[in-house]
């Protein structure tokens, strides 16, 4: 038995280390995604056409610049409330008609000459990155503010970055201070014009900020569109754009299940009645 | 009418009588608990897989040009399209979860020891088809790990000697995973479902040949049994109603739960994800794979064997096991270190989830886990032989009858 005392020590060894482990790992992956509260999650939750109707707004004004949604038609917005006078409004903005997809207008060549790849296709996007929507919000939330860039800069006025102002730029981009040496990279090139966000694995990417201003986009409805509205509005609408099923989905998801639990108390109902003939 | 036509046929092909004797008065042990249910909910799924995957196979385009694009379309304009896709891809999910239970079942009561070895046999069988089948079905919606993983797995076959390097061209039909690998993976995936289906088949004769183990893991006698319809067609109605509610919570309502989010980015050979994981149900054996890593040259051929061994040591199982009593239930040790080895499993698949390089408690390279876990994984096997051959360990006393 004594052999079995050892086994069960190291099972429990074995059992705890994925505990203590994913919290460790969770911890190093840069600073954790802005966790948004999304209308259309859950069971119950469905889009709000208002706020789907604000998303395509600051998609087709902002987003459709440079990249496209090919699964989507302009047409298919009345899917979820636009009326024909909206999706030709927006259509139009966007120098389309409403049978054609939402493409940009800018082509790849040109897209490769000012970037250096081709943006990627939003019709996926909340479904293929890890972070989901919230990932999507951040990236469009987690660039610098002026101020920031500033503070920036005045840590390098003197072209070199002393350690007080490392903590101080460790907080100001979310990054850990105990490598000063990266830091002091990442503020150079915050200065020689890169693109930093704070959720981007890696911290810099082609992309600048999108959304820059408050008021960038002036809604049809009259909310104010401050950089958070217009980024959770956007995420929203590519979260449709993902997938246009999904208030189907739910729908007949809850006559579904209610009706598979009604089926399967009477099967057990059955069940107990006729094993209740079998003496144990 | 009916009994006249059914006189007809019955004298010349008795199917009355066999549907009587194999599925309304087979007997079947009165004892078999919940965990008897996962058999019937394996074959459920099977069906679901069958009927979905057919109607996708009409709407699909094998084409790696056309494929992601082609599940979209599934998606978005096929009339229940999503439905059919969610269904097939979460399926695969619960297939797995059903055939591990019905798996560990048979080897905590003893299923495989005789007179039951061929339908064990053709059980491991089913699951290495089984196995097969999800991979190659990975791969046709053609996305990033789709591509990838695809990648990984194939170029396994590169370690063996010799043929290696010749044996993955031709598998991947060019000189890395393409279009024509796409192809034969389609024709594939819709071919081995059929051959599970006969496999099936034989599984369920063997069964019927030999009969249900049971719980208590001893032969019945004929007092000991019941009819099957109606009790064990309504018990395993009632598994099914609930295992179907599981299932339908997972397609309707988290149905992108078990997918990785790189499969939405469509493949591209030019540009390798961070981190490339396999579907959950493979990773176990994968964290095997990953754990040699230790003999130089050597580490991908041993890794490949290790892998196969995993599974294939099930083969042997029914002779290394050599104690007197089926059950563990009455048998003290075994039924400890069973649960061990059911832990080490969950912890073979955590290490197989995280990337090769990580660091785990501080300063753990994640790599001593996995091999620790690959040892005592194997371990299981050899300690269950080792106690039952020097009869270290001393059954409790097992019942007569019931």
């Amino acid at each position: 038995m004594k052999l079995l005392r050892i086994i069960q020590a190291a099972l429990c060894v074995l059992l705890l280390l994925p505990f203590s482990v994913g919290v460790s790992l969770a911890s190093s992956g840069g600073p954790a995604l802005p966790q948004q509260s999304w209308g259309f999650h859950g069971p119950f939750g469905q889009f709000d056409t208002a706020a789907l109707k604000r998303g395509a707004q600051v998609v087709v004004e902002v987003c459709l610049a440079c990249h496209s949604l090919k699964y989507i038609k302009f047409d298919q917005l009345k899917q979820v409330g636009f009326t024909e006078m909206e999706v030709n409004a927006l259509a139009s903005t966007a120098g389309k008609n409403r049978k054609d997809a939402l493409l940009s207008a800018m082509d790849a060549d040109a897209a490769k000459e000012s970037f250096g790849i081709v943006p990627p296709d939003l019709s996926l996007m909340t479904k293929a990155r890890k972070g989901y929507e919230n990932y999507l919000y951040g990236i469009l939330t987690g660039y610098l503010k002026d101020e920031d860039k500033a503070a920036v800069d005045r840590a390098l006025e003197d072209d070199t970055v002393s350690d007080a102002e490392v903590k101080e730029l460790a907080m100001l981009l979310s990054m850990d201070p105990h490598h000063p040496d990266k830091i002091r990279e990442v503020a150079r090139r915050i200065k020689s014009g890169d693109n930093f966000n704070k959720f981007f694995p890696g911290n810099f990417f082609a992309m600048p900020a999108p959304l820059a201003a408050d008021g960038q986009v002036t809604y049809r409805d009259g909310t104010h569109g401050s950089i958070a509205q217009m980024s959770h509005d956007a995420v929203t609408f590519l979260a449709w754009a993902a997938e246009p099923t999904m208030a189907d989905r739910k729908s007949a998801g809850i006559k579904v299940i209610l009706y598979l639990i009604v089926l399967t108390v009477m099967l057990y109902a059955v069940k107990r009645r006729i094993w209740a003939r079998i003496h144990h | 009418m009916f009994k006249s036509i059914m006189a007809w046929v019955d004298e010349r092909l008795p199917i009355t009588e066999v549907i009587k004797s194999q599925a309304i008065e087979y007997p079947t042990p009165k004892n078999l608990n919940y965990w008897w249910n996962f058999g019937s909910l394996a074959l459920m799924v099977l069906i679901i897989q069958l009927v979905s995957g057919i109607f996708l196979a009409m709407h699909y385009k094998p084409d790696a040009k056309l494929a992601f694009d082609a599940v979209e379309h599934i998606m978005r304009d096929v009339n229940w399209g999503w439905l059919l896709r969610y269904m097939h891809a979460t399926g695969a999910t619960f297939f797995f979860i059903a055939v591990y239970i019905h798996i560990l079942r048979g080897m905590y009561y003893g299923s495989h020891r005789s007179p039951r070895e061929i339908l064990w046999w053709i059980g491991v069988i089913i699951f290495f088809l089984l196995m097969a089948t999800a991979f190659m079905g990975y791969v046709l919606p053609w996305g990033q790990m789709s591509f990838w993983g695809a990648a990984v797995i194939t170029n396994l076959m590169s370690a063996i000697p010799v043929i290696g390097e010749d044996l993955v061209v031709w598998v991947w039909g060019g000189f890395s995973v393409g279009d024509p690998t796409l192809n034969r993976f389609f024709a594939l995936h819709f071919l081995l479902p059929f051959v599970v289906i006969g496999a099936v088949g034989v599984h369920v004769w063997a069964l019927h040949a030999v009969h249900s183990n049971n719980p208590e893991g001893i032969d019945l006698e004929h007092k000991d049994t019941i009819p099957f319809h109606p009790y064990y067609t309504i018990k395993d109605l009632y598994g099914m109603g609930v295992f179907l509610i599981l299932f339908c919570v997972f397609v309707f309502f988290a149905p992108n739960f078990f997918l990785e989010p790189d499969n939405y980015i469509q493949a591209d050979p030019m540009k390798t994800p961070a981190h490339i994981v396999p579907e959950w149900y493979f990773l176990p054996f994968y964290a095997i794979l990953r754990s040699i890593d230790f003999l130089g040259q050597m580490s991908k051929l041993v890794g490949v064997i290790a892998m196969g061994a995993a599974i294939a040591i099930l083969f042997v199982l029914p002779f290394l096991d050599r104690s007197p009593v089926r059950s563990f239930r009455y048998r003290p040790i075994s039924s400890k270190l069973f649960w061990i080895f059911v832990v080490d499993c969950f912890v073979l698949g955590w290490v197989g989830y995280n990337p090769a390089d990580a660091v785990v408690l501080g300063s753990l390279p994640i790599v001593y886990v996995g091999r620790a876990a690959t040892a005592v994984y194997f371990s299981y096997f050899f300690l269950l032989w080792f106690i039952t051959v020097f009869k270290i360990e001393r059954p409790l006393p097992v019942p007569k009858s019931l």
